[in-house]
């Protein structure tokens, strides 16, 4: 149930408003537009720009800043933002170095956002978009471009995020976004629907006792209904689907992210991950900096997900380097 | 009427029809909601009358022909609508308008310039008749319409005539599996549903007859 708020409609506006007078030491309301960035834009490098509905936090606008997203567009509440929104927010943070637009696979987002891309490229703007497809329950082995994105979404934009921070050039963040893509896979478990801002019932429900496998983060359906579980089995569960979808050339090293969706709580998170990360060891696996935490949402919707990226020598690094966002901070 | 022989009412019919448009989309706003709901997040209502107060205001005070206000009244609903659904709406409503431009705003003008709007909505959407999207109650329509031209029906005449072919198409995607945009990955939950996006189109479709019609009137 989403409790707090005035006139629903005013919700994403007020949101920003509040956002930015919290986190003012770190980003800042980009001007006439529905979108959050940097305090100090940097010309000179590349521009990570993502973006979508509201309702995910802290995706988007918790994950800007120094060394991670340049600026984030904010739809309403599961509801992309309008190109026009997309192309102000390009214009006001662009510069020499061209932009990168990553966001989550979802037809909304990518009308809006390829329609932004086209207008920007009119202008002569040098403009690549990197889709996040992380969600294996969404589409099948062989149809990777085809899977929307979840909490992959993070690793996605903090390589991409990472590697302008650190000067690359254009095609090299697009290069480097890409294969994180490539290399992220997320399968998530709902327990309940959320509720928007001025509705009374969920937007979807799970029946009493059950659990949705893959359930995606607006009510898109998954792969099954099953019987709720014990949290060692839901750990087995969602690491069989994992462990079953390993991108070519994986390696061994995996960054590895559970994810709470919006009212499971932390402890709860830290019960499955215990044997989330001792089945990973006996895989053999060799991880890296672990994540348990609420890192893309879906209002008060329960469950989580569990995400993995295979690391290589070139994107471990990326993963490491410093940033300092509202939502993030690493160094 | 025939058409709209004056530029001046010509831009009183782009005003009229928006006006209606917002009126009739804001009756029916929670049953475009309940349809939504069903294999969407259950907006399209709210969409669809945020987008049209702001192509209201666009027109209120804007200046220029009605091909021009269109285009306006289009770019300010996708902004303010967002989605899928606002872009391809919006996208619609400003291609008309740039096809129609300074006129002449006759039935096989109109027919061109929808016809042109429709075009470009299946090309962005990458959706074709069939797949429950808006197409469905727009394309029998502009083959109703065409029809409707060919015998050299008037403006007003030709199009209400027209609206059945819509509202059947709209109604006939309650047997449809969605295969475009957010639904389809809801596949057969959109099924015994409508399209909202078809329904609503179907609103704006009759708010435009009754502008012809008014128009007509004065």
């Amino acid at each position: 149930m989403t409790r707090l708020y005035n006139d629903p409609a005013d919700f994403r506006e007020e949101l920003i408003e509040g956002f930015v007078a919290a986190y003012g030491r770190l980003v800042q309301r980009v001007p006439n537009a529905s979108g959050v960035m940097v305090r100090a834009p940097q010309p000179d490098k590349v521009a990570v720009i993502i973006g979508g509905g509201s309702g995910h936090y802290p995706a988007f606008c918790g994950y800007v800043g120094p060394g991670l997203a340049t600026a984030a567009v904010m739809g309403n509440i599961f509801s992309a933002p309008s190109a026009e929104q997309v192309y102000r927010v390009t214009k006001a943070v662009a510069g020499a170095a061209g932009v990168l637009y990553s966001y989550g696979n979802y037809s909304g987002d990518v009308l809006n956002f390829d329609m932004a891309q086209m207008r920007c490229e009119d202008e002569g703007m040098d403009v690549r978009t990197v889709l996040v497809t992380d969600d294996v329950a969404s589409a099948p082995r062989g149809q990777e471009e085809e899977r929307r994105g979840i909490a992959g979404d993070f690793y996605v934009f903090k390589l991409a995020g990472a590697s302008a921070a650190r000067g690359d050039n254009l095609d090299e963040v697009e290069r480097l976004a890409l294969k994180t893509n490539a290399r992220t896979r997320s399968f998530g478990v709902a327990f309940a629907g959320c509720t928007l801002p001025g509705q009374r019932a969920p937007l979807f429900t799970v029946d009493a006792g059950q659990m949705e496998l893959g359930l995606g983060v607006h009510g898109e359906p998954g792969i099954s209904t099953g019987e709720m579980r014990p949290a060692r089995e839901v750990a087995d569960l969602l690491l069989d689907t994992l462990l079953a979808d390993v991108p070519e050339g994986a390696g061994s090293r995996v960054a590895v992210m559970l994810n709470g969706l919006g009212s499971t709580k932390y402890e709860e998170l830290f019960v499955l991950y215990k044997d989330v990360h001792r089945r990973l060891l006996a895989e053999g696996l060799e991880l890296h900096d672990p994540i348990v935490n609420e890192m893309v949402t879906s209002l008060d919707m329960a469950g989580c997900s569990l995400s993995l990226l295979w690391l290589d020598d070139e994107l471990a690094p990326l993963l490491d380097a410093p940033c300092t966002t509202p939502a993030y901070t690493i160094g | 009427m025939t058409r709209m022989e004056s530029t001046t009412n010509a831009q009183q019919v782009v005003r009229l029809w928006l006006a209606n448009a917002l009126a009739l989309v804001g009756e029916h706003e929670e049953e475009l909601g309940r349809l939504d709901a069903a294999a969407g997040d259950g907006d399209h209502g709210t969409t669809m009358v945020r987008g049209l107060r702001a192509a209201n205001a666009a027109v209120t005070d804007a200046k220029g022909s009605a091909g021009e206000l269109l285009a306006q009244a289009g770019a300010a609903f996708s902004d303010a609508a967002g989605g899928a659904s606002g872009a391809l709406v919006g996208m619609w409503i400003t291609t008309i308008g740039q096809r129609l431009g300074d006129g002449p705003y006759d039935l096989p003008a109109l027919l061109e310039a929808v016809q042109a709007g429709t075009n470009r909505v299946a090309r962005l959407g990458k959706a074709q008749p069939g797949d429950k999207t808006v197409l469905d109650a727009l394309t029998p329509f502009l083959a109703a319409l065409e029809a409707q031209a060919a015998a050299g029906a008037s403006l007003g005449d030709g199009w209400r005539a027209a609206l059945p072919a819509a509202e059947q198409g709209a109604a006939a995607t309650r047997e449809m599996v969605a295969r475009r945009g957010r639904s389809a990955k809801l596949g057969e939950r959109s099924l015994g549903h409508a399209d909202p996006g078809a329904v609503s189109m179907c609103y704006l479709l009759r708010a435009a007859a009754d502008a012809f019609d008014r128009a007509g009137d004065e």
